[in-house]
């Protein structure tokens, strides 16, 4: 049956092999397959798991490597896109003035923004709601590409906690404004302080006619 | 799109291919000679292409009609010329330096360059200029989308800005008045706006002050902008420095789709467009029409868009103030037919119409009331009269007064004053009334109260204000929004608004409300839309008969396939959201 000229492809298992006359005997083959069993349940047993936070690189006496999900979590390779976050200003409001760019780009058109003005504030725009639908999102990362202010970055290296229903996984505000704090030289809040224009802001001033 | 009054009439058919050829009595002439123009005409060669132009027109409207656009910023049509934004600078051949075009008129064999890299860096050299103090905040700037200073940008310059001292910081968000907002940071000190509030209106509330760099647009020390048409600077303002308090932030431009309609807010019936975006109306602005409206329109107006937003009913509704409950469509519109089928023909029954409706609108209520009901008398309901002035502003507040009067002639149906339903409610006469429009010329609590002993009420209306609470039967009427319909102005000038989306919730235009009515009063009347009526009823009204559906507009064409209703977002391809306005005539639509 068996041609030796023939080659053997790669996804044949090697099953013409003759039978030894030890595993002929079948006793001493289930002791063999026995004692690994036990010896990987005692391994188990006996040792702990390795306790490294490197979940993708444990290795140690215990073979159990699973990642305990969701109390461990394997990170995301680098270059990968995690959620949204809003990036908040010092001052803990959202650097986001509500230009909807992010909106128009958003080919998913997950992004839901209504707009509001601040009484005193060198920037008088910024989002009453500003509204991600993480259902529709595709985590293209375009919004963070369309944002004119670093409003909005994907740095946060989680991604959307699935729910039991929908309602709960539009992101507001509330959820969306974490993480550190940005500021860039070029803001205008480190020009001025409010609409109006600081004294010092004309050179040349005219000067008052008295008496 | 540009008027072209200039084209002289000989050659108006080929206006836009050259000067009309001599006739061919002769061989040609080893040189050709320029044609010689009509009298009042000029040659002129803009960028190499001859074009006779009535003389005196400026350049920049003489190269608008060869589709040559020169940019330019404090240019306005219907303003003086101020030539100091030097955005329009072009090489003419008859002076040394580059002119302004707003400023220079044609004459007699001009030769003009407008895309030589001399002028192209003129251009340049003025954008960025301008940009010099802009502080570039178009993430937050509402003028984002509609703004001359990107566009030219973009056009011409398109380079980044060069490194220079720190910009100067003036008023980011002054409030001129009630109506509108001024950043002087964005102005580029055009003066479209004080010449506009010195020029139309008459009220030079606005001024330029300093000098030279610091100079700025403010208002007058202890004075406001007050003015009814300040509401126009904003439109007129080519960048985002002057902004109406009513949409700030509302929505972005570049959202929002426009609809060609007409001002319901008097009876003057400016011809306005209508912003929209999502089924929600935005705001007003003006459209050009030199015989109604110029290019302005007053604050009141451009506010009237909320009626078409807030207070709407939505839903049928059976029973009084209280006891009212939401019911099916089908099964008010029958339970108005019962109600109403015992009074029919009978003098208890009184039908009151509100001028509000358009004429399409009034044609299916007065047939309704003419031949199903019976009236012999229609009830002139309406706005109460308000304030007028010499510009627009009239003070007949509602936009259909002359339709309502031609109808009801037309029909042969008297027209009474709205006191005389109160007279007649108060004596005890009526029993039924029908209403198509609930605005009322006084108090609605009052006549609310007055109308109540009333056994049997069905109203039409679009509000839940005014008499719409009182009535047994409520059914959702849409406003002129969402239907396609005219108005006749004050003037007896029947112009025609086109449908911006469909009508909310479950709304319908009157004229399929009266229709559904007939229908359950056991007529077989069948209308498919506006123009269905129009079609139908048109030759009741002899100063009507000649004049077709096609002929009146609007100057848009609805295009196929793209529905007015888009569910999340406005998901309209691109040149499908702006679309052109032409004076086209098109082909009839097929009635369904």
């Amino acid at each position: 049956m068996s041609n030796p000229k023939r080659p053997v492809p790669a996804y044949e298992a090697p099953g013409s092999r003759p039978e030894t006359a030890r595993e002929r005997a079948y006793f001493p083959e289930l002791a063999r397959g026995l004692a690994i069993s036990a010896g990987h349940f005692l391994r188990n047993l006996l040792w702990s798991r390795d306790p490294s936070p490197d979940v993708l690189h444990r290795r140690g006496p215990n073979a159990v490597s699973t990642v305990q999900y969701p109390e461990e979590v394997a990170p995301y390779p680098p270059g990968y896109r995690g959620m949204h976050r809003l990036v908040p200003r010092e001052d803990g409001r959202p650097r986001c003035v509500a230009c909807y760019m992010c909106a128009t780009i958003c080919p998913a058109q997950c992004i839901y923004i209504e707009a509001g003005e601040y009484p005193e504030d060198p920037i008088e725009k910024y989002p009453v709601r500003f509204e991600i639908d993480e259902l529709r999102c595709i985590v293209c990362g375009f919004c963070v590409e369309a944002c004119p202010k670093d409003a909005i970055r994907m740095d946060t290296g989680t991604h959307c906690k699935p729910s039991y229903d929908r309602p709960s996984i539009v992101y507001g505000i509330d959820r969306l404004l974490k993480g550190p704090a940005v500021s860039h030289a070029s803001d205008v809040w480190f020009k001025r302080e409010g609409s109006d224009p600081p004294p010092e802001a004309d050179p040349h001033p005219i000067p008052e006619r008295g008496r | 799109m540009p008027d072209q009054p200039n084209v002289p009439p000989s050659s108006a058919a080929s206006a836009p291919s050259g000067p009309v050829a001599p006739k061919p009595e002769s061989p040609a002439p080893a040189a050709p000679q320029p044609p010689k123009a009509p009298a009042g005409f000029v040659n002129v060669e803009i960028d190499g292409r001859p074009l006779q132009v009535k003389a005196g027109t400026n350049l920049i409207e003489a190269a608008n009609q060869l589709d040559i656009r020169i940019p330019f910023y404090c240019y306005h049509k219907k303003l003086t010329i101020a030539a100091n934004c030097r955005m329009c600078l072009v090489k003419v051949s008859n002076a040394p330096k580059l002119v302004p075009g707003c400023q220079t008129p044609v004459t007699e064999g001009l030769k003009v360059t407008t895309n030589s890299p001399e002028v192209m860096d003129s251009h340049r050299a003025v954008e960025e200029l301008l940009l010099y103090n802009h502080p570039v905040d178009c993430a937050i700037c509402d003028q984002a989308g509609e703004c001359k200073l990107q566009d030219y940008y973009m056009q011409y310059d398109h380079r980044p800005q060069r490194p220079a001292q720190p910009k100067l910081l003036r008023h980011k968000r002054k409030e001129l008045g009630p109506t509108i907002v001024l950043d002087q940071e964005r102005c580029v000190l055009c003066t479209r706006c004080v010449r506009f509030m010195k020029e139309i209106p008459g009220e030079p509330q606005l001024g330029v002050f300093g000098r030279g760099n610091h100079e700025y647009i403010d208002i007058f020390p202890g004075q406001e902008l007050t003015s009814r048409y300040a509401g126009n600077t904003v439109d007129i303002c080519p960048v985002g420095a002057l902004l109406s308090r009513d949409f700030r932030f509302k929505a972005r431009a570049f959202y929002l789709s426009q609809a060609v309609s007409v001002c319901a807010g008097c009876s003057r019936g400016c011809n306005t467009f209508l912003d929209h975006y999502d089924q929600v109306s935005y705001r007003y602005r003006p459209r050009e029409n030199d015989a109604v409206n110029s290019a302005w329109m007053c604050d009141d107006g451009r506010l009237t868009y909320h009626r078409l937003v807030e207070k709407r009913a939505l839903a049928p509704m059976l029973g009084r103030v209280g006891a009212g409950k939401p019911a099916a469509f089908a099964e008010a519109v029958a339970t108005a037919a019962k109600r109403l089928e015992p009074f029919r023909g009978k003098a208890e029954l009184a039908v009151l119409v509100s001028p509000q409706l358009s004429v399409e609108d009034l044609l299916a209520v007065a047939q309704l009331a003419k031949e199903a009901l019976g009236a012999s008398a229609l009830y002139e309901g309406g706005l109460a009269d308000g304030v007028e002035d010499a510009l627009l502003l009239r003070a007949d507040k509602n936009p259909n007064r002359q339709g309502l009067r031609l109808v009801a002639k037309a029909f042969g149906l008297e027209l009474r004053p709205f006191q005389e339903l109160v007279d007649a409610a108060e004596a005890g006469k009526l029993k039924a009334l029908y209403v198509a429009g609930a605005e009322v010329p006084i108090d609605e609590h009052m006549a609310a109260a007055v109308l109540e002993p009333i056994e049997v009420i069905v109203t039409q209306a679009v509000h839940l204000d005014g008499l719409a609470g009182g009535s047994d039967v409520l059914l959702p009427a849409s406003p002129h929004a969402e239907d396609d319909g005219s108005f006749v102005n004050f003037e007896g000038r029947l112009q025609r608004f086109e449908r911006a989306y469909a009508p909310w919730g479950e709304s319908r235009p009157h004229w399929a409300l009266a229709t559904e009515l007939a229908r359950a009063l056991g007529f077989t009347w069948r209308r498919a839309s506006a123009r269905a009526v129009w079609d139908e009823l048109r030759d009741r009204i002899p100063e009507f008969a000649q004049v077709d559906w096609s002929d009146l507009g609007p100057n848009a064409i609805r295009r196929p396939g793209i529905g007015l209703a888009p569910a999340a977002a406005d998901a309209r391809p691109p040149g499908y959201r702006e679309r052109p306005v032409q004076l086209k005539a098109r082909p009839p639509e097929p009635i369904q």
